[in-house]
């Protein structure tokens, strides 16, 4: 993954893949949820050593008059988590956590990291109104298509947003590749392949060497907890969704390469 | 011009400290003006693999907090002309470091002339580890031929691509190397450990060396000499290819492959 030279200007802007913790909050206060972290990691206080955090209230099960952002914040930063922004928050509460200073990762489907290339300053995402994103309409895929041209280790998350991801060195077993197109991966795929993960139902896996942890095409996905079937194991294979009668079905079949 | 070169892995145990310090001694042996690093602040073990443990007074810290001078807190080894070891603190933790005390304990090792500095990481992938990786410009990446450690090291391979300072700075990515350690033919014949070939092929980082599993290495640990001067064991002949290579020269593999013990052997070897 080279890069161009350090440019000269005072400030520029870069691609960056962060690591995020998703804190899924159920409820918002902060006492009570101080008693739950201190139970959780006990006499651990430094067990998160300043990792960035999404909270995600997808779950949420109360419906405070407000949410007190500024209790929430200084709650996490003690436990050394840092929220850099919300998921899934509902409508009403939104002004409120975007002048906590809170981005809004709506778009970002929970821990995928910002990668798609562009070359002006970002606004954030819009806020959605609903708290379920809708799948958006696949975008032309050859327009973002994402080259990698390293192995993606253990620990590692690629996302290609709104495009093709193209793998050239394989992936390791613990690593994680997100696209919301498709995934074309030259040499080992060993770890978790998320394909359409915006909602493309067409979007396909494709590998020379298959042997992943997880695969999943629009959200429907398949472990091998069992092994892999000989025909595909460490051999070219193709996963795809097929439409079927109780719905949608992952299919994997070997893939002809010569 | 002075290389660094951290010896990481990750998982604990596999043999960071015995190779930083074989490593280390057989650039030494080779004319290289070498200083060998401990970067595990809180646990250090690199002055007893060394053999200078009574001769520490001061340490990496202390040179990062201006408490001693440089000079001052290298050891020079009792076994090389031009080895130098710089211990870590046992009464600090890792927060004691700061990349910029680092840098400029490198840069200053840079304008002594060292050719090699040889970075020796705590296991993990906390701040000394990466520390330890930052300011690489190669890596020995030290695994055992067995899942987790594999895992492990993969994941210390990712931490080179993105936090070393070559990474962040979009220049050449820092040359990395596979060292296979504690290796057992004879289990790999038996199916019980990975071969080196799985374990390069999981990995997918050139092979510089395996090094056999051997009671050497433990004899050697316990009576502070670096396992490459144990003359004539398998483990010194595998680390002083293993600096060969390191060096670009052309060794074949050797002590892959397993031997049957003859009869002879078999009937009153022993071991």
């Amino acid at each position: 993954m080279s890069k161009a030279p350090p440019s000269r200007r005072a400030i520029e802007f870069r691609n960056a893949s962060i690591g995020a913790t998703v804190a899924v909050l159920r409820e918002t206060r902060p006492d009570r949820l101080a008693d739950e972290l201190h139970k959780m990691l006990g006499g651990r206080p430094d067990f998160f050593s300043g990792e960035a955090a999404i909270l995600d209230f997808s779950d949420l099960t109360d419906a405070p008059e407000r949410i007190d952002w500024a209790g929430l914040l200084s709650l996490f930063r003690r436990f050394q988590l840092q929220p850099i922004g919300v998921s899934r928050l509902p409508e009403e509460y939104a002004a409120a956590a975007r002048q906590a200073g809170l981005a809004m990762l709506d778009g970002a489907i929970g821990t995928a990291p910002a990668a798609a290339p562009r070359p002006a300053p970002r606004a954030e995402p819009a806020p959605r109104p609903a708290p379920e994103p809708a799948p958006r309409p696949a975008p032309s895929a050859a327009a973002t298509t994402m080259f990698v041209d390293r192995p993606v280790r253990s620990g590692q998350q690629v996302y290609a947003r709104g495009g093709d991801l193209v793998l050239l060195a394989g992936m390791s077993n613990g690593a994680e590749v997100i696209a919301d197109g498709s995934i074309h991966c030259y040499g080992p795929l060993r770890g978790r392949a998320l394909a359409g993960a915006q909602g493309n139902e067409r979007a396909r896996i494709m590998a020379t060497n298959f042997g992943p942890e997880i695969v999943s095409i629009a959200g429907i996905y398949r472990t091998f907890e069992q092994g892999i079937p000989a025909a595909i194991a460490g051999r070219p294979a193709l996963v795809r969704l097929t439409a079927g009668d109780k719905g949608n079905t992952l299919t994997i079949e070997p893939l002809q390469l010569d | 011009m002075t290389r660094v070169v951290v010896v990481t892995s990750g998982k604990g145990g596999v043999g960071k400290t015995t190779t930083s310090a074989a490593f280390a001694s057989g650039l030494a042996l080779r004319g290289f003006k070498t200083a060998v690093i401990d970067f595990d602040v809180g646990l250090r073990n690199l002055d007893l693999i060394m053999g200078c443990e009574r001769r520490v007074v001061y340490d990496l810290v202390n040179v990062i907090n201006g408490e001693a001078k440089l000079n001052q807190a290298l050891i020079k080894d009792k076994h090389c002309e031009n080895l130098f070891i710089l211990p870590a603190s046992q009464t600090r933790d890792k927060d004691a470091l700061t990349e910029e005390g680092v840098e400029q304990v490198l840069k200053e090792l840079e304008h002594m002339g060292f050719d090699y500095i040889v970075c020796d990481s705590p296991a993990g992938i906390e701040r000394g580890a990466v520390l330890a990786l930052t300011f690489a410009d190669e890596a020995i990446v030290t695994t055992n031929p067995e899942v987790s450690s594999v895992r492990d090291s993969d994941r210390i391979l990712g931490i080179l691509q993105s936090k070393s300072r070559r990474a962040a700075e979009g220049q050449e990515p820092i040359k990395e190397h596979l060292l296979v350690t504690r290796y057992s033919p004879k289990r790999v014949e038996d199916g019980e450990m990975l071969s080196y070939k799985d374990v390069q092929e999981l990995l997918r980082v050139p092979l510089i060396g395996v090094i056999p599993e051997s009671e050497s290495v433990l004899q050697a640990s316990n009576q502070g000499t670096p396992a490459i001067h144990l003359k004539g064991s398998d483990v010194a002949e595998a680390y002083t290819d293993v600096v060969a290579r390191f060096l670009g020269e052309e060794r074949p593999l050797r002590f892959v492959d397993y031997v049957k013990p003859g009869l002879m052997k078999r009937l009153f070897g022993g071991k």
